[in-house]
């Protein structure tokens, strides 16, 4: 029955995702995209509580479940931030990354057939894995935003401006403050992720998980720092908001 | 009763002729009254922009009708027979179309500009309180609005900029999302740069600096426009914190160069920088386009983004008139 939620979810991100290019096509904009969001969402939920009900955990126990997580949060914050924030486009630039990552977590063997109970949960374990997860789900956000700026940056740069894409891109400035803040938002859950692995029963010795995240976190708190102190162009902030997110999926390898 | 139209516009009079025939705003009630008394007549509308003037009647003779109207405007107006040709007359089925080519913006100097919507409805409603319309003209005129509005929703008519300065604001809009925090200077205190400047001014741009050799012009600009004037040696400075940057001098070689916005990149904290060169020769060295940050437009670039705008609405005319068509066939409509 996961499954099925899984690849309901997946497929849904996948018309959602064409739905709305065709539109963009066509200079019109999807408002139908925010539609099948929320369907995924939702069947993205489905899958989660099935698989922790059977954990009797956070399900977050192998790399499918946590590709699913990381789905899902991208998912939720784009429904959160997306509309508020007028940039109904980024649901556009989010289902291909959505479907990317859940048709990853389909491959076999990265989800496990039986998902036996975690009998002995410990809830900063949990809150680890769980708050960590939501964060890379909100710098994915923000890597998406960040493709949407180069993409308009580019067009504007080579005055290349009839495209529907470009009638439909939110203002450059706008993209650039949603990445702005999506890198705080993600950099402070990252930050109390962290904090909760420290806190985790000492079980296991430092190992190349932890050297991974701190690499992670303190380029992302580098970035931050850059862009507030000296400041940064736009195009910098993007490339390396992208880069550092790419970086970031190191950890999933290492899992 | 039968529907007519006469009027003239910005095509088929001179603005010598025109401004003859204008009826200002609070005027147009009582014009419609004077059109109402018109022997046979029993409605009356009259439409007057700065475009346009146009008389709509509905009477029992549509023809008689509009010999009459022509007589007494052409003696009002002491004008010689001569001035028949300025009139466009158009009766029943064409009167109803015509006034929805003009509602929808088809007719417009500006093709698609959606001014016209409201300044008919204004001259409408202000004959409605004179009480000259009945039950021709009441569903003419909604019926037009409608077409109008269908017009506009599912056609692009009205999309995309067709002035250079248009084409200005809307890039300075997609680069910096609403103009309110925007600050603009001005480089060259010319009349392209006031109009342009105008333009980001009324869409919200905070304050404007005008920079010109000529520091008495540069002051008399910025009172004009509630900005504030620099000197043109100080143009430099003010690079730090504009966002926009509109240049029309009629020096005769560049005058913005690579290095000297290299040198504010770091006090501007590599925030976007919005160059608008409205300039022949051009004032800003096109090396300027290689910063990261930096956006630089040049005439021929607007002017061309223009073109395509105009061509882009000009291929919409068609799509435009069968839906007008479309409309008005659906109704019986009175008159026509």
């Amino acid at each position: 029955m996961d499954r099925w939620f899984l690849l309901i979810a997946t497929l849904l991100a996948a018309i959602g995702g064409i739905w709305g290019m065709i539109s963009v096509h066509r200079g019109t904009r999807s408002h139908w995209t925010v539609v099948w969001m929320v369907a995924v969402l939702l069947c993205q939920l489905g899958f989660l509580s099935i698989r922790g009900q059977l954990r009797s955990a956070c399900p977050l126990h192998d790399l499918g479940e946590m590709l699913v997580f990381l789905a899902w949060s991208l998912t939720l914050f784009y429904l959160l931030i997306g509309p508020a924030y007028r940039i109904s486009l980024l649901g556009v630039f989010s289902a291909p990354l959505v479907f990317l990552l859940q048709s990853a977590a389909l491959i076999a063997g990265l989800l496990t057939t039986s998902s036996t109970p975690d009998f002995a949960p410990n809830i900063f374990h949990s809150l680890h894995s769980a708050i960590s997860v939501l964060a890379y789900g909100v710098l994915a956000l923000a890597g998406v935003a960040s493709i949407m700026f180069l993409v308009l940056d580019r067009q504007l740069k080579v005055h290349r401006l009839k495209s529907g894409l470009f009638r439909n891109l939110p203002p450059a400035h706008e993209l650039l403050v949603s990445v702005e803040r999506l890198l705080w938002l993600g950099t402070a859950l990252l930050t109390l992720g962290i904090i909760a692995g420290f806190l985790m029963p000492p079980t296991t010795p430092l190992h190349s998980h932890l050297v991974v995240a701190l690499a992670v976190w303190v380029g992302y708190a580098a970035l931050l720092a850059v862009k507030t102190l000296r400041g940064l162009t736009g195009r910098k902030l993007a490339l390396a908001t992208v880069a550092l997110f790419i970086l970031s999926l190191v950890i999933f390898a290492r899992i | 009763m039968e529907l007519l139209c006469l009027g003239l516009n910005h095509r088929t009079a001179p603005i010598e002729v025109r401004e003859r025939f204008a009826v200002s705003t609070p005027q147009l009630g009582a014009a419609a009254s004077d059109l109402a008394t018109l022997a046979d007549a029993t409605e009356g509308v009259v439409i007057s922009t700065c475009n346009r003037t146009e008389f709509y009647l509905a009477a029992s003779d549509a023809r008689q009708a509009l010999v009459l109207l022509e007589a007494r405007l052409t003696l009002r107006e002491s004008l010689d027979a001569g001035a028949a040709v300025h009139f466009y007359r158009k009766v029943k089925s064409d009167a109803a179309v015509h006034l929805c080519r003009v509602v929808s913006g088809l007719d417009s100097m500006m093709l698609g500009e959606t001014e016209i919507f409201g300044q008919v409805k204004q001259a409408y409603q202000a004959a409605l309180a004179a009480g000259t319309t009945g039950s021709v003209l009441n569903r003419l005129f909604q019926r037009a609005f409608g077409v109008g509005k269908k017009v506009r929703t599912e056609t692009s008519i009205q999309e995309g900029s067709t002035s250079v300065g248009s084409v200005a604001v809307d890039l300075a809009e997609k680069i910096f999302g609403h103009l309110k925090d925007s600050e603009v200077m001005i480089l060259g205190a010319g009349e392209m740069s006031r109009i342009t400047a105008q333009s980001l001014v009324s869409r919200g741009a905070r304050s404007i600096f005008v920079s010109n050799r000529s520091f008495d012009r540069a002051e008399a600009l910025a009172r004009d426009m509630g900005g504030q004037a620099v000197r043109f040696d100080d143009w430099q400075r003010a690079l730090e914190r504009v966002d926009v940057v509109i240049s029309s001098t009629g020096a005769p070689h560049a005058l913005v160069h690579r290095a000297d916005v290299e040198k504010v990149r770091r006090a501007r904290k590599f925030r976007p920088l919005f160059f608008i060169d409205i300039a022949v020769p051009r004032d800003i060295h096109p090396d300027v386009a290689d910063i990261e940050e930096v956006y630089l437009y040049d005439i021929d670039a607007l002017e061309q983004l223009a073109s395509e705008g105009r061509t882009r609405r000009q291929l919409q005319i068609e799509h435009c008139e069968r839906i007008i068509d479309a409309e008005l066939a659906k109704l019986n409509l009175p008159g026509t």
